[in-house]
């Protein structure tokens, strides 16, 4: 991850419900009141390049925490049962455009062992089926529109670079055959 | 809230990065980031003033908190704007390789500042240009730079096209008048709509300036 990528930018963008711990004086507009006292007890979704360095003394054990971080919705075990059920019913992008980074990054912050598996199970069942999207553009249109909408930042990649790479190898064999000739 | 508008840049980066051009510069956007930053660094040495550079952290863990907050938008105000810019120099440098219309774009509108008077056409000639003066200034310099580095080579063209040709002769549409080319079986005058037989190599450049058409 670089330091100019867009899409770790994006990706630090996406919120987190937070709650303070402690009052601070002046932090009011984080809830959207300017000039007040943020006060102990107060939930706000925060983006995730602010919760994250604020949720860090959560993690080394200073005797008061600022915020404690919790999940962000779309990574709530609701859609974590919809993900076991079934990985390619769910639309991702709806949920967080950048979902896979978004998980990723949250599992640095918080401990959840099962959320793992579901998301590497998740994207390998994705992957699959996106690989047969891009492979069959007559599919795409007939069934593969909605769930190719659902797909997220890095499944969208996925998917023109997996689109591109069979139309270059297409060209290339129909390249060589003329050649031939 | 603090961090709100340089996302908005980054927004504009993601979609600049798949547009074939190079959208406007957002300068108000710009400016107002950069105006953020100017006020958090004016409230973190409001906060500090008080303490008379005795300031410790331990013993006021909720100032301390609030000054890393503002640290922090700052800081991701300042990755924001350094992401958006660098995006569209990417694109810059990448126009300046491919020998695209940029400078001719940046010519264009410098006559319209020189034709709008001093004072007040600088700021509207580059409302014409997608460019912010600065980045016109880049791209001229980069463009000097390529110049001379090519220059080392005289006889491979580095910015030539990298297909290999099928035909030594290609037949061309000429779609501005360039003038006279000299070629190895003598000169050419190219005016307006005429048509050419000629050696690919001679008028690679012009094609890709985008004065001849090529004709399969």
């Amino acid at each position: 991850m670089s330091y100019y990528d867009i899409d770790a930018i994006l990706t630090d963008a996406q919120k987190v419900p937070c709650t303070f711990e402690i009052t601070i004086p002046g932090l009011g507009y984080l809830e959207g009141n300017s000039n007040i006292d943020i006060k102990q007890g107060t939930r706000v979704e925060l983006p995730l390049w602010l919760a994250e360095m604020l949720g860090v003394s959560q993690r080394l054990g200073t005797e008061q925490n600022v915020i404690s971080l919790d999940l962000p919705p779309a990574l709530a075990p609701r859609v974590q049962n919809a993900l076991k059920a079934n990985p390619c019913t769910v639309d991702l992008r709806s949920l967080a455009s950048h979902y896979y980074s978004l998980g990723e990054r949250i599992l640095g912050l918080l401990e959840e062992d099962e959320l793992v598996d579901i998301l590497s199970e998740t994207f390998k069942k994705r992957a699959a089926e996106i690989a047969d999207h891009a492979h069959n553009p007559q599919g795409v249109i007939s069934s593969g529109g909605e769930f190719l909408k659902g797909l997220d930042e890095n499944e969208r990649q996925l998917f023109k670079t997996a689109h591109e790479s069979a139309k270059a190898i297409r060209a290339f064999l129909s390249d060589r055959s003329s050649g031939k000739k | 809230m603090y961090g709100d508008l340089g996302l908005k840049l980054v927004q504009h980066a993601k979609r600049t990065q798949s547009l074939p051009q190079l959208p406007p510069y957002q300068s108000d956007i710009v400016r107002s980031v950069t105006r953020e930053v100017r006020d958090l660094d004016r409230d973190v040495t409001e906060i500090l003033e008080p303490f008379n550079g005795h300031f410790d952290p331990a013993e006021e863990p909720a100032t301390a908190c609030s000054l890393l907050v503002h640290h922090l938008c700052m800081r991701r105000n300042k990755r924001c704007l350094l992401a958006y810019h660098r995006v569209r120099v990417e694109a810059i440098e990448e126009m300046c390789w491919s020998g695209s219309d940029l400078l001719e774009q940046v010519q264009a509108s410098q006559n319209k500042v020189a034709e709008g008077g001093a004072g007040i056409g600088s700021a509207e000639g580059s409302g014409a240009s997608s460019l912010s003066p600065e980045e016109e200034e880049y791209a001229r310099q980069y463009g000097d730079l390529l110049a001379a580095y090519k220059g080392q080579w005289t006889d491979i063209d580095l910015t030539g096209s990298l297909e290999p040709p099928r035909d030594l002769f290609i037949d061309v549409r000429v779609l501005k008048d360039a003038g006279e080319i000299q070629t190895e079986y003598g000169a050419i005058t190219l005016t307006k709509n005429s048509q050419f037989f000629v050696r690919q190599g001679d008028v690679e450049r012009l094609i890709a300036q985008g004065f001849l058409q090529k004709l399969n």
